[in-house]
């Protein structure tokens, strides 16, 4: 039985989308309102231990149904589409088992034939992606006589050797040393960018999600508390930040009535308030005006996504 | 070889596939041979190679004697001789062995080595994976359960010692394929079901041979000092394939009961078998 070929037609905008989805394993409430879009590109999901990150992975791959909601991924829904989704999937697992006795390149290639490549197809291309992740001339070794940094390698090429349109990576660094792991970031990113697979990476270190990911979906007590765009997420959580050479009591005391909440540091004020940053703005230029003060900067805060986490999560 | 530290990234592109894919049964034939391999250790180290080579050559060897004796004696001689439904008896320690040997290592290697979460993200479900490694395991149990046997009548065929006419012939070879058939399936079965319970190999193999022991022991002791009736004899696990190809071949029975009563045991006792392995494989978490 042959099927049409993935990867001919074009993803939808959103990879993934969650609408209320709601899952529980008996009395454990795992989501109870899990709503969000995953555009296309490389987008972190973070999370504490036990928010749930695995748990939803494999509700991406249609291993575990929602108690109730919509999950789309590649448009499709997983727990109806099953096997057919999945072909167009690559999942590297968090555990950095894999049988020890299998030369890498036939562990790859048997894992591609199972996505459905033809066996020929399969024993290029999973010579190529063992090359791709700088495993070339390692390839013909057993996995069991690899490092951590390399088994990570061969999971990755295992999740891009069958040519997905998505990629599901459970801690991909996990156990690397600090060299390697900024190689398997930036061959991560390269995925993402370069060869036009968009990805989804579970993790818990802010610092590598910050430095590849386009977006970021944030997990907690079983919802998502944020979603969207780093850059934006960033920007728009944190206020702004002004520096006023004269009339800043005034200008404090106008902005105090407008409903701002005001933070002296040093030579500037970190302006924040339940506004939204366009009209956050307005009000600190109106303030300024209202008491002819000299504003010499106004700017975003620049969150941190670790800034971010923790705001989420924590309530900081 | 190169160390991790020396490694470097070779840029040989990334092409997409835009071809045909293959559906489920190409896949399922995959793990299928895959696992075929690995119980006979190919493409694997020498030593992964023993314990199957011995135990089917072991196989063999009685198949390999009674021909050879076929061809030096008379053949009036070695008629009595031919005893096809006997043979069982002489491969059930090779059956035994390699039902030990690869079952577990199908099964809980793969739980072990996180294959089964590799599977199981491939367009392969559960019930795909247990049927194409059940094929495999059932499979390799035909080269002790099937394969001397077929041997065996082609040998006698070809020295004249063969069934007389084709329709004799055609019925002794459905005996020996469902004779095969019997006693594959339920070492299958057995096999996984004690691979589901663990994943240690080798409390999986034991697990094997102590529940044919125990099962006979408990049986036959039940029934000498208890003396009570033939039928706790069918709580002897490994007589009862036995004993239902003894009465397909319509030689003596082993245990003396109404055929219904040993076919239905066994019936009872294979989907026994084959809730354990589902039961076992619905309830195994696969993302953890």
């Amino acid at each position: 039985m042959t099927q049409p070929a993935a990867g001919v037609a074009e993803p939808p905008p959103s990879v993934i989308s969650a609408a209320g989805v709601t899952k529980s394993w008996g009395t454990n409430v795992v989501f109870s309102d899990l709503t969000a879009d995953v555009p296309r590109g490389v987008t972190g999901l973070l999370g504490s231990n036990g928010s749930g990150k695995t748990t939803l992975l494999g509700m991406l791959l249609g291993l575990h149904e929602p108690n109730s909601g919509a999950l789309t991924v590649l448009g499709e829904d997983p727990a109806q589409a099953g096997g057919d989704l999945r072909q167009r999937i690559g999942y590297s697992p968090e555990h950095h088992n894999l049988p020890p006795d299998i030369a890498a390149h036939d562990l790859v290639r048997h894992v591609a034939v199972i996505h459905g490549l033809p066996k020929r197809e399969a024993t290029t291309r999973s010579s190529d992606a063992l090359w791709l992740v700088g495993l070339g001339e390692e390839r013909a070794r057993p996995v069991g006589t690899m490092s951590t940094g390399q088994r990570q390698r061969v999971k990755l090429a295992l999740a891009i050797a069958h040519d997905p349109a998505l990629i599901l990576l459970d801690e991909p660094t996990d156990g690397l040393d600090p060299v390697q792991r900024d190689g398997m970031l930036e061959l991560i990113r390269r995925i993402g960018t370069e060869f036009g697979i968009d990805i989804l990476l579970s993790s818990h270190l802010l610092e590598e999600v910050e430095r590849i990911a386009d977006n970021v979906v944030i997990l907690n007590d079983g919802r998502v508390t944020a979603s969207g765009r780093i850059d934006e997420l960033r920007t728009g959580q944190g206020g702004m930040i002004a520096v006023i050479d004269n009339g800043v009591e005034g200008a404090i005391a106008s902005m105090e009535r407008r409903g701002l909440v005001i933070r002296a540091e040093r030579d500037r004020l970190r302006i924040g308030g339940d506004l939204p940053p366009d009209k956050l703005a307005d009000a600190v230029r109106d303030s300024i005006a209202e008491n002819d003060a000299t504003l010499r900067r106004l700017m975003p805060v620049q969150q941190t996504l670790e800034d971010l986490f923790l705001d989420e999560v924590y309530g900081e | 070889m190169t160390t991790q530290t020396e490694a470097e990234i070779f840029d040989r592109g990334y092409r997409r596939y835009d071809g045909e894919r293959s559906g489920v049964g190409t896949a399922m034939r995959s793990v299928w041979l895959n696992s075929i391999q690995r119980a006979l250790g190919l493409r694997r180290k020498f030593r992964f190679k023993i314990v199957p080579i011995v135990t089917i050559l072991l196989a063999y060897i009685p198949a390999l004697a009674f021909l050879g004796i076929a061809v030096i004696l008379p053949s009036e001689l070695v008629g009595e001789t031919v005893d096809y439904a006997g043979y069982y008896g002489l491969i059930s320690i090779s059956t035994l062995l390699l039902t030990a040997f690869v079952g577990p290592e199908l099964l809980s290697t793969d739980r072990r080595t996180g294959m089964f979460g590799l599977y199981m993200a491939s367009p392969l479900t559960r019930t795909h994976y247990l049927t194409a490694k059940a094929s495999a395991l059932a499979t390799v149990l035909f080269l002790v359960t099937l394969m001397p046997l077929l041997f065996l009548l082609l040998g006698y065929t070809f020295v004249g010692l063969g069934p007389e006419g084709f329709s004799n012939t055609m019925i002794l070879l459905g005996r020996i394929i469902a004779g095969g058939l019997i006693l594959s399936s339920f070492m299958t079965l057995l096999g996984m079901a004690a691979a589901t319970l663990t994943n240690r190999q080798a409390f999986a193999s034991a697990g094997i041979v102590m529940t044919l022991i125990a099962s006979s022991v408990l049986a036959n002791v039940m029934f000498e000092v208890a003396e009570v009736d033939d039928a706790v004899l069918l709580a002897d696990l490994g007589n009862l394939p036995n004993d239902a190809i003894q009465r397909l071949f319509k030689t003596s029975e082993i245990i003396d009961v109404p055929s219904w009563q040993s076919l239905g045991a066994l019936g009872g006792v294979l989907a026994l078998l084959a809730l354990i392995v589902i039961w076992g494989y619905q309830r195994m978490e696969v993302t953890k």
